[in-house]
């Protein structure tokens, strides 16, 4: 039987209290907004809050009558996932050239871009898409929501690029590939589980994105997130209903958050080369 | 099936240049190892030749074909890998039929060739397996596989057997010399390992910065180096140097004023001069006391097949090849010669054989 040191167990016993604390920390906001979300509106702005109550569907049920929840839904939908498949569809190659010729300056751009505040493009983007008679359409929301996926796809999946070994590249040349045959028929199903992390990464970045669908939207292509906002209202806020909003609106990102834990453990290319 | 003709070949990265004028042709169904230090070139070459470094200067030739600006898909050469380059995402079966397929063949067409070399290679029960399921000689002969289904006009090695064990590597590097005499395809085989170059080469080339110094069978290489760095680099343990200048019809060691007989040279020796003596450690030969040079031992090292005896001799170290039936002891002085006719003799400055005959060097 093997003992460990006293320093190494108190270690451990730190590192568990760090993270129960951060745990606490990250998780109070979501809990309280899903416990809320379950409260008569007359508790849900209660001080103290109470923490044992009647829960009750009452939130949820005045969402659905209240609002085109289902069309939101839908909306947001045809946002995310066109503009992830957007993404995709041009940030897996351009992860790829850019990993092939070891030219990465394209990238920082298009992090640079995703790095800058929304604002800073929110009015040439607007007027650019009332220009063209777009505000509104399912297409330049997509559009917009790129600026988001495209930089995670390619940032996500560039070091998954840069880890195929180099001579497997070359074997592909030698055995007559062309680049594109290389990219498609070696490198992509080499970074298979990277797509599959950054497809859900764009995904969640782009559902959660609020400036850009607020204001290019209009009642019919409304996404779920800049809905939520109807909940706001002048004179008062329906506190309850908004949280059943957010709880429902949060639900994809945990769902594929805990998804991609299991594609984070990429073992694929294992074996490729010597070891 | 092609020769290779390469006429002053540069190839550069950046300023650097790291093959200045090269010129060498290797025949059809020839087997070639170019062998030197890290960094001499050889790898640069043979991705020359594969088609994955572009040429800076000079001439490709496969067969009767200028190369220099085709690309390495339509060379129709074939490569084996240092660290195999298998594609993981395949089974051995979609890894050899893979370039059959890129050259549009059917399913049916590459499925017999896929089989055909699997036998050949003994790979045959592994076909439906993935890389990662294999050891590293079964990955070894997955890349050999690959490249034999395609029928290249030529092969390449880049170092394929650098990643085996010692044992292993002895008995791929038998199984590829096999492989080249019933493929009977030119092949080009780069290595460090002057043992790999010694036993497989038909020609061996030796590199150097960029440069070959020698081109030749692996005894020419062996019995005739053309300077002091391919006598140096082929051979284990390397060949023994004496600074020595040359006295009447002796030859007088720098350090020590012991003196050997020039008849024991192989090659006839100039009148006078500062030399450089060559002798292969086993090209020693311990003869009685004052017949030969002084030494002292300081090291012995028993192999089993052989002994080597590592001496102090007129101030250099020196290492003898012995039978193992000579038991000598650290310490104990002895009395060595060369057998006659093995000894060479070095220009110290330019650095080359004294006395080679014309051709031999490059």
């Amino acid at each position: 039987m093997t003992t460990r040191p006293s320093d190494s167990r108190w270690l451990d016993g730190l590192n568990l209290v760090l993270l129960v604390l951060a745990g606490v920390i990250v998780m109070t906001p979501t809990a309280w907004m899903v416990l809320s979300s379950f409260k008569p509106s007359y508790e849900v702005t209660a001080y103290p809050p109470t923490l044992v109550f009647q829960p009750t569907l009452e939130n949820y049920a005045t969402l659905n009558s209240q609002t085109p929840f289902l069309r939101y839904t839908m909306n947001s939908l045809i946002v995310t996932v066109g503009s992830t498949l957007f993404g995709l569809l041009l940030g897996a190659p351009a992860a790829f050239v850019a990993s092939w010729t070891r030219i990465t300056w394209p990238a920082v751009v298009t992090l640079m871009a995703r790095m800058a505040p929304g604002t800073l493009f929110l009015l040439p983007w607007y007027v650019m898409f009332r220009q063209v008679d777009m505000i509104g359409s399912y297409t330049a929301l997509i559009l917009t929501h790129a600026v988001i996926t495209l930089p995670v796809v390619i940032w996500v999946l560039l070091p998954y690029f840069d880890n195929i070994p180099r001579s497997i590249y070359e074997a592909a040349q030698v055995d007559g590939c062309s680049p594109f045959r290389i990219f498609r028929r070696i490198a992509l199903p080499l970074v298979s589980s990277g797509l599959a992390v950054s497809a859900i990464l764009a995904f969640v970045f782009s559902w959660n994105f609020f400036l850009f669908a607020l204001v290019l939207s209009n009642s019919q292509t409304k996404t779920l997130i800049a809905a939520s906002f109807n909940f706001i209202g002048e004179g008062s806020t329906n506190w309850g209903g908004l949280m059943a909003a957010a709880t429902i609106i949060a639900l994809p990102p945990l769902i594929l958050a805990a998804v991609v834990q299991r594609w984070l453990i990429s073992g694929l290319t294992l074996g490729a080369v010597k070891g | 099936m092609a020769s290779i003709t390469m006429r002053n070949l540069v190839k550069k990265y950046g300023g650097v240049t790291v093959i200045p004028d090269l010129n060498l042709r290797i025949e059809d169904e020839e087997f070639i190892v170019l062998v030197g230090p890290s960094g001499c070139g050889k790898s640069t070459l043979l991705r020359v030749l594969a088609g994955l470094e572009a040429i800076d200067g000079g001439e490709l030739l496969i067969g009767d074909t200028r190369v220099n600006d085709v690309p390495a898909a339509r060379r129709d050469i074939a490569m084996v890998f240092q660290d195999y380059a298998l594609y993981p995402h395949m089974t051995v079966r979609q890894n050899m039929s893979f370039a059959l397929e890129m050259r549009g063949m059917t399913p049916a067409e590459t499925a017999p060739r896929v089989e055909d070399a699997a036998r050949l290679l003994d790979i045959h029960p592994y076909l439906d397996r993935r890389p990662k399921a294999l050891s590293g000689g079964q990955r070894q002969r997955v890349a050999m596989g690959r490249a034999i289904v395609r029928d290249p006009k030529v092969f390449l090695f880049d170092e394929p057997l650098s990643n085996l064990d010692a044992k292993l590597r002895g008995q791929v590097r038998a199984e590829i010399k096999t492989l080249s005499r019933k493929l009977k395809t030119t092949m080009v085989f780069v290595t460090h390992d002057q043992v790999e170059a010694m036993t497989m080469a038909d020609r061996i080339v030796v590199m150097k910065s960029g440069q070959i110094q020698q081109v030749g069978t692996p005894e020419e290489v062996y019995d005739n180096p053309v300077n002091v760095f391919v006598a140096s680099f082929i051979g284990a343990p390397s060949m023994n140097f004496l600074p020595a200048r040359i006295e009447g019809d002796r030859l007088a060691l720098a350090d020590g004023g012991e003196t050997l007989p020039l008849a024991l040279m192989a090659e006839a020796a100039p009148a006078a001069g500062e030399v450089l003596l060559g002798i292969r450690p086993e090209h020693f030969q311990i003869v009685p006391e004052g017949q030969g040079l002084s030494a002292v031992i300081d090291l012995v090292e028993p192999l089993g097949s052989d002994t080597l005896i590592h001496c102090a001799l007129a101030g250099q170290r020196v290492i003898a090849r012995v039978s193992p039936d000579i038991r000598p002891v650290a310490g104990q002085r002895i009395s060595l010669t060369s057998i006659a006719g093995k000894a060479h003799l070095f220009d110290p400055d330019s650095q080359t054989r004294i006395g080679q005959t014309e051709g031999q060097a490059t």
